[in-house]
């Protein structure tokens, strides 16, 4: 910037010296034209010179100078006198006033000079042949000088101090003014620079106040509509991402211990109440027999917590083409035990269906589906499994002729511990994360659970699984 | 002492109540929100035992309406262990919070304590007349001889105890005494107080003809 600056400065310093001289040489050259008129009316009184050239062309005004003949050698001065009445005219004089003149004759001697004429001007030295008007300084002085072939030498001239000065304050002016761009750029500069910089050191610093803990934390300027707003944005629901990610974690870790907390709180006042005084042997086993029931459950509950931890954590495990209706009938095999007990009847209609997914994982889902129909079923109820392929899709249904489960509670159904009927699942020992480790298995085999429910009709589960990838 | 537990864990539920029925209070029970909240409501208890996480009512709520006509000493008995809960309990209403799994001995004095406090009597051990009814133990002594009550005279007595000076009716103290589980006609207050008097003499208990009794 600095050097841009200084060769700008200097750039037009010189344009406006250059610009400045070459007015003052034109003017200069007026007036020297003027004085060679006058020299010119002077041969005319006087009649041309003996061997001569014609003197009006010796001064080349007017146009560009005539080609002249080769001349070899120094022409000797002509003998003539020189004039010693030689008066310029008031007229020419007039073009003079901050202007000095010398006009010499050809044998060296002054003609006339004006007053303001330095006294030190001496007759410039003659060159053969150059009849072009000579622009010189001096000192403080810029002088025009003509000389005719003939050693006739008119000079003007005038003072430039005045005009150096004003050049001078000029680029005095030009320095000044370019400090002035330079500070005040240099200011602008740092404003800007600030400007920019300022919402990086917002983003950084909120962002090393987030990796300290306080994940509620947001970066601020996420709504200016530029690039840094754009990114703060991001870095926003990346926050927030990380956040309910942890929010969840932290939802989980309490119902566990929430869950775990109640069987343990029954384990401790069974005891401390039974031991507290003496009893009789009946009511020490009925203590014993609640507490196994109980740590029983306990035992469910973190078995189902260490599976659930295990789906949130793996993701590769062995898959494979899995008919789900052989997998559906395995399970059913398996509950059917459970489903005599409650005097619930299970009817079944298995279509071959093709997936590509973990058959111990699915028919594990398949068991928590079907258990979930039996216990939330009515007396003497029904539960219906069904397996096909729709479009190129895996379905496994389970419907049940059960309590149905009210629109209120069907949004949070497959969330860890939900359970509509606390008390009575909690009971029967349910550990109210059957529905969540299914949903978890089947979204982790790349599939989809869902379900519709009529409150005193009964609900209706659907999986739907990937079918296997096609063999090239 | 008539008690109240709001639970919906049900091995939790029996056993708080037994617990709680061998110390001689009398214990009715709840394992829904509104059952809980229509018996708070609708029973002089001398405590409840509030669990927050109910099916219907919550314990939130069940406080937030109790408190709006009653006094009753309430004790939260919850596994919610954050700050944020128990401050919660607190500034709803409650007196007291406990977290599961807990100490029935802790749970038993708190109750204690709470009873005594809303009694407007903070000492453990209530002196009447050379009788110190020690609330902590149950025992009584007349001049510093155990006298042994049974549970039922003890009760009367130590209610009576609490509410020195004042009259306490015949139906208060069915009320304060007995649960919904006992059979009224088997438990005739006039009997037990005349036991009362046969152990500790008669000028303990004195009788305010169709008004009740007043210890002095």
């Amino acid at each position: 910037m600095v050097v841009m600056l200084a060769g700008f400065g200097v750039t037009v310093y010189q344009l406006q010296k250059v610009t400045r001289f070459s007015q003052i040489d034109g003017e200069l050259e007026t007036r020297i034209s003027a004085l060679a008129g006058a020299m010119r009316e002077l041969y005319l009184e006087q009649g041309p010179p003996r061997g001569g050239p014609p003197p009006p062309d010796d001064f080349g005004f007017g146009g560009p100078p005539p080609p002249r003949e080769k001349q070899p050698g120094r022409r000797p001065p002509p003998e003539m006198a020189a004039p010693q009445d030689f008066t310029l005219s008031a007229e020419t004089r007039a073009l003079f006033a901050n202007y000095y003149y010398v006009v010499w004759y050809r044998d060296g001697s002054v003609l006339t000079r004006s007053a303001a004429a330095p006294k030190d001007l001496t007759r410039p030295e003659l060159s053969e042949r150059d009849t072009l008007p000579h622009f010189r300084t001096r000192g403080d002085f810029r002088e025009a000088v003509h000389c005719s072939g003939l050693g006739d030498c008119v000079l003007a001239g005038r003072s430039v101090e005045g005009d150096l000065q004003a050049t001078r304050n000029f680029g005095w002016a030009l320095v000044m003014a370019g400090g002035a761009v330079l500070a005040l750029g240099l200011g602008m500069g740092f404003w800007f620079t600030a400007r920019a910089i300022r919402p990086i050191e917002k983003i950084s610093s909120a962002a090393s106040r987030i990796s300290q803990g306080n994940l509620s934390e947001r970066v601020a300027g996420a709504d200016s509509g530029d690039e840094l707003g754009n990114l703060a944005g991001v870095l926003n629901q990346t926050f927030s991402r990380l956040e309910s990610a942890f929010e969840r974690q932290r939802q989980f870790t309490a119902d566990a211990a929430h869950e775990l907390r109640t069987p343990l709180a029954v384990i401790i006042s069974e005891a401390q109440t039974t031991l507290a005084r003496e009893r009789v042997s009946v009511e020490y086993r009925e203590t014993v027999e609640a507490c196994l029931e109980t740590a029983q459950q306990m035992r469910r509950l973190t078995e189902s917590l260490l599976e659930l931890a295990r789906f949130d954590a793996e993701e590769a495990h062995a898959r494979g083409d899995v008919d789900v209706a052989e997998a559906a009938r395995m399970s059913v095999e398996r509950i059917r035990s459970l489903a005599e007990q409650r005097g619930i009847a299970i009817e079944s209609s298995f279509e071959p269906a093709q997936a590509y997914v973990n058959a111990d994982r699915i028919g594990q889902v398949i068991t928590n589906l079907l258990t979930n129909a039996i216990y939330y079923n009515k007396a003497d109820g029904k539960v219906w499994i069904g397996t096909k392929m729709v479009a190129d899709r895996a379905v496994i249904i389970v419907n049940d002729t059960g309590v149905g489960i009210a629109a209120l509670d069907i949004p949070h159904i497959f969330e860890r511990f939900y359970r509509v009927d606390k008390a009575r699942s909690r009971a029967e020992g349910r550990t109210g994360l059957g529905l969540a480790i299914s949903k978890a298995i089947v979204e982790g085999e790349g599939g989809s659970i869902e379900v519709a429910s009529v409150v005193g009709e009964g609900s209706t589960f659907t999986v739907r699984l990937r079918k296997p990838p096609a063999v090239s | 002492m008539r008690i109240l537990i709001t639970e919906d864990e049900p091995r939790l539920l029996r056993s708080l109540a037994k617990a709680l029925r061998e110390e001689g209070y009398a214990v009715d029970t709840a394992d829904t929100g509104d059952e809980g909240l229509f018996k708070a409501q609708n029973y002089p208890y001398d405590a409840i035992v509030l669990d927050i996480m109910l099916p219907g009512i919550d314990g939130w709520d069940i406080l937030d309406r109790l408190r709006k006509e009653k006094q009753t000493p309430v004790l939260i008995l919850s596994a919610r262990d954050a700050r944020p809960d128990r401050v919660r309990g607190l500034d709803l209403g409650a007196d007291d919070y406990l977290i599961k799994p807990f100490d029935l001995p802790e749970l038993l004095a708190r109750l204690r304590a709470l009873i005594r406090r809303a009694a407007g009597h903070a000492p453990p051990v209530i002196q009447l007349h050379g009788i110190a009814v020690d609330t902590r133990s149950r025992t009584v002594t007349l001049d510093g001889n155990p006298v042994t009550l049974t549970a039922r005279e003890y009760s009367i007595l130590e209610y009576l105890a609490l509410h020195k000076g004042q009259v306490v009716t015949r139906t208060e103290l069915y009320e304060h005494l007995l649960d919904d589980t006992d059979d009224t006609l088997s438990n005739l207050v006039d009997v037990h107080v005349f036991g009362i008097r046969k152990k500790l003499g008669h000028a303990l208990i004195t009788t305010r003809r169709g008004q009740g009794y007043c210890i002095e």
